[in-house]
């Protein structure tokens, strides 16, 4: 015999905290209470009895003993008093199903099953060793720990989540997984049952944090380790050609022998690559690659040959093409300014003779030099020395022989720019509005005039190249500070990798600012990120695409790769391990809460019936009797 | 005991506008509540008439004597001049609640003398518990209310009711007849009917006020009681229940329809007052209703 829901000290708190309140009041009740009146001729008149009782004599014991037994009913009844013994109370257990990636992997015993094949087997196994009565909870652990289930009693439907349980791409954290298991049986703590943990240990990192708990049972799947896997592939733009990709791949070996694998590199289906690799066990062999292409496509890297785990010996990443900028010069002397438009990469210049001028309804970048177009360009323009009635920045003055004074600063336009002793020989002077960005002046006001907005617009007044700044070296930085300023996703440096699912962290430049940096998925969706310094770290639990900007730079994360382990937790000695043996020590239990209620219940029901509803009955009763007795006894 | 005024400004202002009556012919008295047509000494000019040999030279007109030089003798109207006394309960049974039936108890007082102040009756007050105790005159008009207000919130509360013996004192006291307000809560265990109608047989018109608290007439306890009389210590023990309250109850009543009996019976009046109800209410309705004051 014992509680199911209070222990024996909670108890005896719980009838003494019940029961002294009770005989107090009981006591009070039917304690004589001393009142001064008026007088008491009319009290006389009432014809009422006196009291023969001693006032020391508990009057009505029944009453109150009923009161007390009723009360310790109902209480027992809370305290859920069973027959039988605590090992026959149905308990809930928390089974923790290893989901993570490596169990993908044969089970090297039978090379058409893998290890989350066994694992199920045993989690099914250990669920028909449960007593009927227990429930069960399953959790899938993978770089997330997940209910698949509530704590259930439906075997059916517990084999089901079991059988519906698949390899995730993220690596084993067990602390977690414990720890969840725990917090979810802390909720039920009578009920507690035991933590089943099932498949082979192979965790993420071993922080060996905390001890696993008392009532952890360990079915563990045995594994082969005999694997040899890419672990990361990253490419970016060289910085010598920007025609070139720099491939980076990371190969490690898993297991315990020396592997002796070949990494090939294809690029749209033709070879691009391939490197011989011979990995010493438990370490990592980083190899590089280069690729020549502008297009875009698909970058596959396969190792060979397969192992038991195939889902690490191959990466596909996306690489972009690299993006151009389409200029129109509408000049009719084109090669004044062909040597500054063709020094800038990324950027293919077309030169059309004024009379060509057509309006782009795509709105791509023109160059205006000296004329009036018949109708405004649609897209970003910049001017140069256009007729004074035609500037779209009007012109204040023309002057001649003015020495040039200053550039801007603090504008990216500005970056880098300095010129000495220039002397413009001719060039417009323009009125700017306040928000217009005034480039270069002279002592009389703004000679080159930017002018932000949905068109962009750039207004030179006077001719560059055919001035003394085109012996500048300003020159050139001017046209490429404008055009980055008018398309900063043609100067964006793009790089990609392809790595495991989970975790990810990323060093941001230094001159990157946190709020600057943008994390999205595949669909669009934003992706929450933490910074810490320059480190920036996001969480990715399914593979999939995801895209980081962060200042001028874009990287493009590949998640294809599995996440895999880097250490093998090994549960302590003390923990039980294999199916456990319920069945043969249950005996069965009672249940005693739904008798003790109803007889509690019927007791403080007797208990009103004979002592509160009939209490005037008896009371007049008593004073028909008392009749007979001597009057009104008067104590003075 | 009550630190600011028994009665406020705006309950003052209302009853200015009324008047204590009362209903007896007293023997040796002149006049009556009413305005006399006949008439004597008073201060409020009547009329004139010739003089006549034996008349006061001090009625005589001597204004128009040097104009008409002819007597003639001012006539004033006869004021009544019967003696209004009041007896206020302080005994120890006033004290219920807290002493709030005693606190209406004055209040009731004030206001009935303020009446009176207002249409120049003199009011004799005096307390009484087991002898009559000191008392005070009021009259001279509303200015004199003030004396009469820290009087009342002076009095205290103590001793036993004997009414039996406070009735000798005040016949043998107040010999001229008159109206005598008695406010008390009527509880003697010697009974006061007796006394009460020596009173009427000497040829006082009796206006008793009984003035009771809820606790009085219902009272709240049940179950067993240790009661102790508040002015004897007689205790008893019983105890109460529904049926009892309904007992007691029943049997108060009964002691009220007594005293208003006794008090018709002889001429008199009787108001019952419920220390619950506000005094306005008992003002202008019971006490208005029985003709008391209008």
């Amino acid at each position: 015999m014992y509680f199911l829901n209070l222990s024996l000290l909670q108890f005896l708190a719980l009838a003494g905290a019940l029961t002294i309140p009770t005989v107090l009041l009981y006591l009070l009740g039917r304690s004589r209470r001393k009142q001064v009146v008026a007088t008491l001729r009319f009290w006389v008149a009432a014809d009422q009895p006196a009291v023969v009782q001693r006032r020391k004599k508990i009057q009505q014991p029944l009453s109150l003993i009923l009161q007390l037994v009723s009360m310790l009913l109902l209480l027992l009844a809370i305290a859920q008093l069973r027959l039988g013994t605590p090992l026959a109370t149905p308990r809930d257990h928390v089974l923790i199903l290893d989901t993570s990636a490596w169990m993908a992997a044969g089970s090297g015993r039978n090379s058409h099953r893998t290890l989350m094949d066994e694992a199920r087997d045993k989690a099914g196994a250990y669920v028909k060793a449960l007593p009927a009565s227990d429930r069960l909870m399953l959790v899938r652990a993978d770089g997330l720990a997940t209910p698949a289930t509530s704590f259930e009693s439906d075997r059916a439907k517990l084999e089901r989540a079991i059988a519906q349980s698949v390899p995730n791409a993220t690596a084993l954290n067990m602390e977690q997984a414990l720890a969840f298991a725990q917090h979810e049986q802390v909720l039920s703590p009578n009920r507690t049952g035991e933590i089943a943990y099932i498949g082979p240990g192979r965790i993420a990192a071993d922080t060996g944090a905390a001890a696993p708990p008392k009532n952890l049972r360990v079915l563990a799947v045995p594994d082969s380790v005999e694997n040899c896997g890419l672990r990361k592939i990253a490419v970016r733009r060289s910085g010598t050609d920007p025609d070139v990709w720099d491939i980076y791949a990371s190969v490690r070996n898993y297991g315990t022998v020396p592997r002796a694998v070949t990494l090939s590199i294809t690029f749209g289906g033709g070879p691009a690559g391939a490197r011989k690799l011979n990995v010493p066990p438990g370490s990592e062999r980083e190899v590089t690659f280069a690729c020549r292409t502008r297009a875009a496509g698909l970058l596959e890297a396969t190792l060979s040959p397969h192992d038991a785990f195939p889902a690490d010996d191959h990466a596909v990443l996306e690489l972009p093409a690299e993006p151009e900028l389409a200029l129109t010069v509408y000049s009719n002397e084109p090669e004044v300014l062909r040597p500054i438009v063709t020094a800038l990469p990324r950027v293919r210049a077309t030169f059309l003779p004024v009379a060509e001028y057509r309006p782009d309804k795509n709105g791509s970048l023109v160059i205006l030099d000296r004329f009036r177009p018949p109708e405004r360009p649609m897209g970003n323009a910049i001017w140069i020395q256009p007729p004074a009635d035609a500037s779209p920045i009007p012109v204040r003055e023309t002057l001649e022989g003015v020495p040039f004074d200053h550039w801007c600063s603090g504008s990216p336009l500005c970056t880098g720019l300095h010129t000495k002793d220039l002397r413009l020989a001719s060039t417009y002077v323009f009125e700017g509005a306040p928000d217009d960005i005034k480039i270069g002046q002279v002592a009389n006001g703004p000679v080159i005039v930017a002018r932000p907005g949905q068109n962009k617009v750039v207004v030179f007044g006077f001719q560059p190249a055919l001035s003394d700044l085109r012996y500048e070296l300003a020159t050139p930085l001017l046209f490429g500070n404008i055009l980055r300023w008018m398309a900063p996703e043609l100067f964006r440096r793009s790089s990609a990798a392809a790595s495991s699912a989970g975790i990810v962290t990323m060093q941001l430049d230094t001159d990157v600012r946190p709020e600057d940096v943008t994390v999205q998925q595949q669909d669009g969706t934003p992706l929450p990120f933490t910074t810490r310094g320059q480190t920036m770290r996001f969480f990715s639990g399914t593979p999939g695409t995801v895209r980081v900007q962060s200042g001028d730079g874009e990287t493009v994360y590949s998640l294809t790769l599995p996440e895999l382990w880097d250490a093998k937790w090994e549960a302590p000695a003390g923990v039980r391990r294999g199916l456990p043996g319920f069945r043969a020590a249950t005996v069965l239990s009672r249940d005693l809460w739904e008798l003790l209620a109803l007889l509690g219940g019927l007791g403080l029901l007797a208990e009103w019936l004979l002592y509160g509803r009939s209490e005037g009955r008896i009371r007049r009763l008593g004073a028909r009797l008392a009749v007979l007795r001597p009057g009104i006894r008067k104590a003075s | 005991m009550p630190q600011g005024p028994l009665l406020d400004r705006q309950f003052l202002e209302k009853l200015e506008r009324l008047t204590i009556h009362w209903q007896k012919s007293f023997n040796g008295l002149v006049g009556g509540h009413n305005n006399s047509r006949f008439a004597g000494g008073g201060q409020e000019f009547l009329d004139h008439r010739h003089f006549h040999h034996g008349d006061d030279l001090r009625a005589v007109n001597w204004r128009a004597y040097l104009r008409l030089e002819k007597m003639f003798l001012k006539m004033f109207q006869v004021e009544p001049r019967v003696p209004v006394r009041m007896l206020i309960d302080t005994s120890e049974s006033m004290n219920s609640e807290g002493g709030f039936k005693f606190s209406y108890a004055r209040k009731l007082a004030a206001a009935l003398c303020y009446v009176g102040l207002v249409r120049l009756d003199t009011i004799a007050i005096r307390p009484f518990a087991a002898r009559l105790g000191e008392g005070m005159a009021c009259g001279g008009g509303r200015h004199r209310f003030s004396p009469v207000m820290d009087y009342l919130s002076a009095l205290e509360l103590g001793g036993r009711t004997n009414y039996l013996e406070v009735v000798r004192q005040f016949i043998s006291t107040h010999q001229q007849r008159g109206l005598l307000i008695i406010i008390s809560d009527f509880l003697d265990d010697a009974g006061c009917e007796r006394p009460l109608q020596y009173l009427a047989d000497f040829g006082h018109e009796l206006l008793l006020m009984q003035v009771w608290s809820e606790e009085d007439r219902t009272p709240p306890w049940l179950g067993d009681l240790d009661l102790v009389d508040a002015e004897t210590e007689a205790r008893l023990q019983l105890q109460f229940d529904e049926a009892a309250r309904d007992a007691y109850t029943r049997s108060f009543d009964k002691y009220r329809n007594s005293l208003q009996q006794l008090a018709l019976r002889n001429g008199g009046r009787y108001v019952g007052v419920s220390a619950a109800m506000p005094i306005e209410d008992i003002v202008f309705g019971s006490l208005v209703r029985s003709r008391v004051i209008a």
